[in-house]
């Protein structure tokens, strides 16, 4: 069943229990145009940029690459690796490992630099094809999710019994607009790659699930139409935007505990995403993306940028300086993690780039004692109690995180954002969730 | 940018609601006004009562603070904004009769006691601290009904209420003879017994003095403040019925046995700032109808027994219960709803 629009918010987003997540930098980033950053001298490209096996690097030191060749990733590697190409022509200069980004365990690093930022695609165009060749040319693409998760979009798009195919166009990070802002610039890409995802699954059901209004992208929902993709416009709040959720919220089943959308037979792709497909049947390799910076200092900004681009480049591109900030979040203000330095580079699943000045506080630095005001478990979107879980998981109290379903959280982070003693959840109900896998726990 | 001094995983962070200092001094300022119209009602000793609290809890808040300041220690409370609001708890939730000595003592249990030593031991608070000390003092004090003059030691009730016959029709009214008699200043307009309960109280609890006050600060601090609403609701909707069933059943007015049973102090104000007391109730919504529904109904049995404070003893029993409460009714949480309604 269908749900139907309902109450709209201009400037918060409503969460379970009444709290209202502000969304006015979310507002200052829909109206900017995109701008196309050049790629820096050097680019660091990691070969982890997906859930799933690091791939193997297929060039080495020395080594000219062409923009959009494959550089890593080899055929008889895992069916959830994607490969990674280049996002310049140039040299490769050095394979390193760093801590990565996001999971901060080592990883590999290609560094090349570039002599040529000029773009060609590396494949051919994909004229009319068959499913598996359409599969197989989002994987040589290294198409990946680009709603945040960063899942192989091969993956999903091989899973079979699919009735309906979801759009999440719902954007739910309070600061970002680079997906709405997609929308209204490039339409037309995007609804073929979704018609091209709805062949792949072998399902014409598909719903394009949006928190805009009517009008407010025209030419989008007159493809839309003409496409016979159905719109349902969700409620504007933050946690709808997880799958999970989505699916609930669109068609109204919920997705069993432990299983996935494909179980009730529906599969999310993130809007960003299909014109990532799109972009491969035209021969582009999945090398750039768009993303919105938000800072106070530059206000939002959508920006094109290559995979692999220093996020200091970026900044100095702007007209700001790494030494304007305090922090910087690879990602949105909700869920994104801090970066240990601007030298590191923009992935596959950077859908945003929040900055913080001094000026900002780190609310977590001085974290005082719980009160237990249940403030947590109220706002919690899965119905889960935040702040029982933490002191389980302190104690490493197995078979209470069990009883308490620490295996639901889906790591929003809104416990932590209405917590009135600043104490950060998240990490304790992570940690919580390694206790239940038998999973090291570290320290926090 | 500080790059060295980032964690890989914090997550960034620009909004919350207002923090737990801000809330304790909310919380603070809102008991002001009731205790404002406490001293209004009942006059000079409401306010000694009210300074003796504020001031023992001070200085023991800046003798502790002042010491781990000295030895580098983190300060348990950075503000004072906690301890003034358990040292007002303490002020509003004595008898107006009782020794200021009394109310020192209490206070000085329930800051250095109930609220450093619980949360330095067990994590948490499992007991009210105000109530828990009031307990612990009163009825050792309550035990010594050999004194002369029992009242004058501070008991937790009087020896005369325990002679109250509040179970027939005759005894109750006969006994609602202390809230006779009272007179609104400036309007001279004379009270009835169930007026004087919701409006002007002498006697009982200091924070009780005006249960509409209490009502309306109470009603405006459990919706600015997020207090835990069900069990204020659940305590006075329980108390509402049980009160007007037992008029219905027993005789006596129902509605003076409303008035009596809803707005003394010990319930009216417990119901709104001491059984909503974070740390020590519990969290599932259908686990706060649960404890207040029995705070009430312990409360009322107290209370037709002559033990006319007996409210924090109950609210103490009910707080020991809170760890069992927290483990039932939990919400079902998405992923499991479908499967518990397929299998029902």
């Amino acid at each position: 069943m269908m749900k139907g629009p309902r109450k709209d918010h201009e400037h918060h987003f409503k969460e379970q229990g009444g709290f209202e997540v502000d969304i006015s930098m979310k507002k200052e980033s829909i109206d900017d145009e995109f701008t196309e950053v050049p790629p820096a001298d050097e680019m660091m490209v990691f070969l982890s940029q997906h859930i799933g096996p690091e791939a193997e690097p297929l060039v080495k030191k020395g080594d000219g690459v062409k923009y959009g060749e494959k550089i890593a990733g080899k055929e008889e590697q895992d069916h959830m690796m994607v490969p990674v190409h280049s996002p310049v022509t140039g040299t490769v200069q050095q394979i390193k490992d760093m801590p990565h980004p996001i999971s901060g365990e080592k990883g590999r690093v290609v560094i090349i630099k570039t002599e040529e930022s000029k773009k060609c695609p590396f494949y051919e165009p994909l004229g009319p094809a068959s499913k598996q060749a359409l599969l197989d040319r989002v994987r040589e693409a290294g198409v990946v999710g680009l709603g945040g998760a960063s899942f192989p979009t091969h993956v999903k798009l091989s899973e079979k019994g699919i009735d309906h195919l979801i759009i999440n166009a719902k954007e739910s990070d309070p600061n970002l607009a680079c997906d709405v802002r997609l929308m209204i610039e490039r339409p037309k890409e995007m609804i073929d790659g979704i018609k091209i995802m709805g062949k792949i699954l072998g399902t014409e059901d598909i719903t394009f699930a949006t928190r805009t209004k009517e009008g407010e992208t025209p030419r989008f929902e007159k493809l839309l139409k003409k496409s016979d993709i159905n719109i349902a416009r969700i409620r504007p709040n933050y946690s709808v935007g997880s799958e999970r959720l989505l699916v609930k919220e669109v068609l109204d089943k919920e997705v069993p505990s432990g299983r996935f959308p494909p179980y009730v037979g529906a599969v999310v792709h993130n809007v960003a995403t299909a014109l990532a497909v799109s972009r491969a049947m035209e021969g582009e390799s999945l090398v750039s993306r768009g993303l919105t910076l938000y800072s106070k200092k530059t206000g939002g900004k959508n920006l094109w940028v290559r995979m692999g681009t220093p996020i200091e480049h970026i900044l100095r591109y702007l007209g700001a300086s790494p030494s304007d900030f305090e922090r910087i979040a690879l990602g949105s203000i909700m869920m994104g993690p801090t970066v240990p330095n601007t030298s590191y580079p923009v992935l596959k699943a950077t859908s945003g780039l929040t900055a913080f000045t001094s000026s900002e506080r780190y609310p977590y630095k001085k974290q005082l004692a719980c009160i237990r005001c249940g403030y947590c478990n109220t706002v919690c979107p899965v119905d889960i109690y935040p702040q029982q879980l933490m002191m389980a998981a302190k104690k490493g109290d197995v078979k209470r995180l069990k009883e308490l379903h620490i295996e639901d959280c889906i790591d929003c982070g809104l416990c932590s954002y209405v917590c009135p003693s600043y104490i950060k959840l998240t990490p304790h109900l992570r940690r919580g969730q390694a206790h239940v896998k038998g999973d090291a726990v570290e320290d926090l | 940018m500080k790059g060295d001094q980032c964690e890989m995983s914090d997550p960034p962070h620009v909004h919350i609601g207002f923090d737990k200092n801000e809330l304790m001094l909310k919380t603070f300022l809102l008991m002001s006004v009731i205790a404002v119209a406490s001293v209004a009602i009942m006059g000079i000793e409401a306010l000694i009562h009210i300074l003796t609290a504020l001031g023992t809890v001070l200085i023991t808040h800046n003798v502790i603070y002042s010491y781990q300041r000295w030895k580098d220690l983190d300060p348990t409370y950075g503000s004072p904004a906690s301890p003034l609001v358990a040292g007002m708890i303490v002020a509003l939730a004595m008898p107006i009769g009782g020794p200021y000595e009394v109310t020192a003592g209490v206070a000085l249990l329930t800051i250095l006691v109930f609220k450093y030593g619980q949360g330095k031991y067990f994590e948490r608070k499992y007991l009210n601290p105000a109530a828990a000390s009031k307990v612990l003092l009163l009825v050792l004090l309550s035990a010594m009904v050999i004194f002369e003059d029992p009242q004058r030691t501070g008991m937790l009730f009087h020896p005369h209420h325990l002679r109250l016959d509040l179970l027939s029709s005759s005894g109750f009214e006969a006994s609602m003879w202390i809230f006779s008699g009272e007179t609104l200043p400036i309007l001279g307009t004379e009270l009835s017994p169930a007026q004087s309960l919701l409006f002007w109280q002498t006697h009982g609890w200091i924070g009780g003095a005006s249960g509409i006050v209490v009502l309306i600060v109470g009603a405006v601090a459990a919706y600015w403040l997020r207090f835990k609403w069900r069990i204020i609701v659940s305590t006075l909707v329980t108390m509402t019925v049980l009160a007007a069933v037992t008029g219905l059943y027993l005789g006596g007015d129902p509605l003076l046995r409303i008035a009596f049973h809803v707005f003394t102090g010990s319930v009216i104000f417990l119901a709104f700032f001491m059984a909503t007391e974070p740390q020590s109730t519990p969290m599932p919504g259908s686990s706060q109808y649960m404890f207040g529904i029995g705070l009430a109904a312990l409360t009322f049995v107290f209370q037709l027994t002559g033990v006319l404070g007996g409210s924090v003893i109950a609210l103490v029993i009910l707080n020991m219960l809170t760890p069992l409460l927290d483990k039932v009714n939990l919400k079902i949480p998405y992923g499991h709803r479908e499967k518990k309604r397929g299998a029902s």
